[in-house]
């Protein structure tokens, strides 16, 4: 099973009902044979933008966040059961990323353009473009008729 | 000789070069050893520090956004590297699908944030 992040915004409601709601959400995903990393509450305060949603516009949202891992199959079922449920405003699911090891490449960005790499492939690949002339193979260094 | 001088000349190299050169004959000058007085490569500031950019941290990526537009700077204003840019925009979308961060706002605790870099004065030069 893949490790995802899964964002759940609730509407503003008063604590009982948010833990039932809570809870609602999560058997969702134990129902479907997933299990529950972490459940972390990011705190309820103002959405950076209106967010309409159950025939509601929403400025407040409370956000809690779901480490988890679900079956891959069973993620579609588990969003469209979420977005039939009257206390959820937003929800989004996300892979877990782990962070990958990579060089700093600053030093060759910050050269003359000559020296990028990736000019140099675009200059090779305009100089593989050009057009061959015609040659004429009459012997002489001018053009002998009439253009 | 002066051996006065040869002290006052030795530490601003790396103790290293001074043994290798010294291996065969002192006067030749060992041509195959790497260049001492080259620079430091430059870091971008996210590599320098080894900070994850991640989604959930809006603070730090809303310090590459504008705070007129919400538009995020581009390569040549942040002075990222191309691959910390490229995350630095993906995990930008995903805060801002998710609801956690606006599209063409910033939040108004986040204005007096220190700024890492002069959006007058990019890298290369503005497209508009």
């Amino acid at each position: 099973m893949i490790p995802y992040e899964l964002i759940v915004l609730f509407r503003v409601m008063p604590k009982p009902e948010l833990t039932t709601a809570i809870k609602r959400t999560a058997n969702a995903i134990f129902d479907r044979g997933g299990l529950i990393r972490k459940l972390e509450n990011l705190g309820t305060r103002e959405t950076p933008y209106k967010i309409s949603s159950n025939g509601m516009p929403h400025r407040q949202a409370s956000y809690f966040l779901y480490e988890c891992n679900i079956p891959p199959s069973k993620i579609g079922d588990i969003i469209n059961e979420y977005s039939r449920d009257v206390d959820i405003i937003k929800k989004d699911i996300y892979k877990k990323t782990i962070p990958e090891q990579f060089e700093c490449t600053l030093h060759e960005e910050m050269q003359p353009p000559p020296y990028r790499k990736d000019v140099q492939e675009i200059m090779a690949l305009a100089r593989r473009k050009e057009k061959r002339k015609f040659k004429a193979n009459t012997g002489m260094d001018y053009y002998p008729f009439q253009k | 000789m002066n051996t006065l001088l040869i002290q006052r000349l030795i530490p601003k190299m790396p103790l290293r070069y001074i043994i290798r050169s010294a291996s065969t004959d002192a006067d030749v000058p060992n041509f195959d050893m790497e260049n001492p007085f080259e620079k430091e490569k430059p870091q971008c500031i996210l590599c320098k520090h080894k900070i994850v950019v991640d989604y959930k941290n809006i603070r730090l990526l809303s310090q590459f956004q504008s705070s007129y537009t919400g538009q995020i700077y581009g390569r040549h204003i942040t002075g990222l590297c191309k691959k910390q840019q490229e995350l630095l925009e993906t995990e930008i979308k995903k805060a801002q699908n998710s609801g956690m961060m606006g599209f063409y706002t910033k939040e108004p605790i986040f204005l007096q944030d220190p700024e890492l870099y002069d959006v007058e004065r990019p890298i290369r030069p503005h497209r508009f």
